[in-house]
């Protein structure tokens, strides 16, 4: 792989899902996705635009539909299962949410340590100093290795979940909003604790939420999804700063501002229409708020305004 | 101004395995008419119980209010019968859930459960029902209203359903709107449609909302008095914009100082060392001191009452003791 090459590179990715009644739902439409290795990447959208589809399809757990992805210099879809078994290591996921994603029944030292000996890794005393190493690096002890998830707090089972993640130190980890079902004092606990991990183990995250002051902090790039799609990507300064895509601009302005007397909120109108059925030309222009006859013929392609800057709206300019 | 609700000293227990927990110790907080009220706090720290409580739908058992008094327009809620409390529900006090599907019965339209209100409380007609729901959906935003009102709720998004629940709330013109995390499944695009439809309501209508919220983002944006809940019990009150500028319970601070949006430029984001007591675990004295930055002795001594901090703003801790 060469040494700039991008850790993951997707390409026109798309998820559709055939519907009783005979629809074609698109959950994830034509989706090109860059990610540099080291980086945190961050995928923002509202409820139902793609973002976990997203990640399942990277994760080769759903198979696409069309498209190719090439991870750590591969091409992750023409990989054969034994090959794909031995490359999985290299992907983990964390999940959104600590409850449904930990097996009650077993305890904290067999959650942590299952993909070790999925993987056969080490003996059996290996594992267990690795499983304890682990918890170490996640702040919890060795006592609670015996532990079964419900003993825990929310936060505490996030730190399991990230423990088990970590276990086979992985390249990527996708992380599908880690910390939007936390409370406010625990969720800064755990993204200081993702960030101090991405630091020692050389972390590349795709960083899945909706909290937009979560993705400012976190985040290097952002891709902003709409229906399926990548309306806007960019380094996330740019982002913030100088969002181009209509959509990007009314997804930071609905943020209320913690700050009494600050701008208050500016909603968007209407809702998201339906992926079994999206609008033609621009999906967004429906809703958008600057749409011309033009928008609904063309469907506008992301083009790059910027370093690094892409948009997809006919009017956006350099 | 006067006052809608005075509560003193309420508190609530619940029976369990590990024998009779007070989840509520001793709230008191007032809401005057007209006025919006926010109540914030992290997950369990009796947010929900509060509001439960003005509604008399605490459930018991296992709950049971244990002290205390609530006080609705001068009238005192809690010796109140069934018969009683169904109308002031029905009439007078209104609520909205985080999640409307599970306010709202799957099995009936939205036409019939919103007319059904208007028939029990104001008893209109059928065909007066019906009109007058129409008038209301159409009045919080729901487009082609006629259409809404044959439909089922899981046919509706979320944040039509809330829409829904605005408008039953409202059939009755409510002299209190309590609305419960109203936004937190939303998202913020629908979030921010559904706070500018409450404000306007409120404006309209003149009706005190109690908002209970953990977006420090909605309450700044939307309430005029802030109270902050923590482990059971209300560490501080006061103005929005005194809490937030000289946030005076460390806890208040605390919480603050940790949010991505406020920690703007921060590369590690100042966070509470430990978790929130569950009910049952308190620590003595102040329920905070155990994740404390500012800690002392005596704060484990006894559980620190509101100290006046500024004209209207108080705090729970013992370094605002006189
Ligand atoms: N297995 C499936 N079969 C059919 N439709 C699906 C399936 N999985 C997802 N979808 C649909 O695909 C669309 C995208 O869903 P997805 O879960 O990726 O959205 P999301 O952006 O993660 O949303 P959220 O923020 O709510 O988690 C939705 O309309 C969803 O209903
Ligand atoms: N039915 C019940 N049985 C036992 N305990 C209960 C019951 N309902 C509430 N509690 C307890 O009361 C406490 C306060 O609950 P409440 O629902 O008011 O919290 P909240 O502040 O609204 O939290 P959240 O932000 O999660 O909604 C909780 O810690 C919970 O343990
Ligand atoms: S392409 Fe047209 S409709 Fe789409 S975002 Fe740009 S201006 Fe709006
Ligand atoms: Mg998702
Ligand atoms: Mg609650």
């Amino acid at each position: 792989m060469p040494p700039d090459a991008p850790l993951l590179a997707a390409q026109n990715l798309a998820k559709h899902y055939k519907v009783r009644g005979g629809g074609v739902l698109r959950a994830v439409d034509g989706v090109d996705l860059t990610v540099r290795a080291g980086d945190t990447h961050a995928l923002v959208g509202e409820s139902g635009c793609g973002k976990t589809t997203l990640g399942r399809l990277i994760l080769r757990l759903v198979e696409p539909t069309t498209g190719s992805i090439r991870f750590r210099g591969e091409d992750l879809l023409a990989l054969k299962p034994e090959a794909m078994r031995r490359m999985r290591r290299h992907l983990s996921v964390i999940f959104q949410d600590p409850y449904g994603s930990l097996d009650p029944r077993m305890t904290v030292a067999e959650i942590v340590g299952e993909p070790l000996r999925i993987f056969g890794q080490g003996t059996r005393a290996e594992r267990r100093a690795r499983v304890e190493a682990l918890l170490a690096q996640v702040g919890l002890t060795p006592a609670h290795a015996t532990r079964h998830p419900h003993e825990f707090s929310g936060g505490q089972r996030q730190r399991i979940g990230i423990a088990r993640a970590l276990a086979l130190e992985p390249d990527l980890v996708v992380c599908d909003e880690p910390v939007s079902a936390l409370d406010v004092s625990i969720q800064a606990q755990i993204i200081n604790l993702l960030q101090d991990l991405q630091q020692s183990h050389g972390l590349t995250y795709l960083f899945v939420a909706h909290d937009l002051s979560v993705v400012r902090h976190i985040a290097d790039r952002v891709s902003v999804m709409y229906l399926g799609r990548v309306v806007e990507e960019a380094p996330k300064a740019a982002l913030f700063a100088a969002p181009r895509h209509p959509y990007t601009r009314a997804l930071l302005a609905a943020v209320p501002q913690p700050k009494p007397g600050a701008p208050p909120p500016v909603p968007l109108a209407g809702e998201v229409p339906s992926p079994l059925n999206p609008p033609s030309g621009c999906r967004f222009r429906t809703r958008c708020p600057v749409a011309v006859a033009r928008c609904a013929e063309d469907d506008p392609a992301l083009r790059e305004l910027a370093a690094g800057h892409r948009v997809a709206c006919h009017l956006a300019e350099a | 101004m006067t006052r809608l609700i005075e509560i003193e000293d309420l508190a609530v227990s619940f029976r369990t395995d590990r024998g009779e927990v007070e989840a509520l110790s001793g709230v008191s907080l007032h809401l005057d008419e007209g006025e919006v009220l926010g109540v914030v706090g992290e997950s369990g720290c009796g947010k929900s119980l509060t509001a439960l409580a003005i509604m008399g739908l605490v459930p018991s058992p296992p709950g049971r209010i244990t002290r205390g008094r609530i006080a609705f327009a001068g009238r005192d809620l809690l010796g109140l019968d069934e018969a009683a409390m169904t109308r002031i529900r029905g009439e007078q006090i209104a609520m909205i859930f985080q999640e409307p599907m599970s306010a709202l019965n799957p099995v009936f339209t939205v036409g019939e459960q919103v007319a059904e209100v208007l028939r029990v409380h104001e008893g209109l007609g059928r065909t007066a029902a019906r009109e007058r729901a129409a008038q209301l959906l159409a009045r919080v935003g729901i487009p082609d209203p006629a259409r809404r009102l044959g439909q089922y709720p899981h046919e509706l998004s979320g944040g039509l359903r809330q829409r829904v629940m605005i408008a039953a709330a409202l059939a009755c013109r409510p002299k209190l709107l309590i609305a419960d995390e109203p936004t937190t499944a939303l998202d913020v695009t629908i979030q921010a449609q559904i706070l500018a439809l409450l404000a306007d309501l409120q404006r309209e209508f003149g009706m005190a909302t109690m908002l209970i919220t953990h977006d420090l983002g909605v309450v700044a944006q939307v309430v005029t008095r802030v109270v902050v809940m923590y482990a059971g019990k209300v560490v501080e009150e006061g103005p929005v914009e005194a809490v937030f500028e000289r946030p005076s319970h460390p806890y208040t601070a605390a919480l603050m100082r940790s949010i991505p949006a406020l920690a703007e430029g921060v590369s590690r984001l100042p966070a509470i060392p430990g978790t929130v007591p569950a009910p049952g675990a308190w620590p003595r004295g102040c329920r905070f001191a155990p994740r404390c930055t500012h800690a002392v002795p005596e704060c484990g001594a006894g559980v620190p009452p509101l100290y006046p901090v500024a004209p209207g703003h108080h705090a729970a801790c013992i370094r605002h003791a006189a």
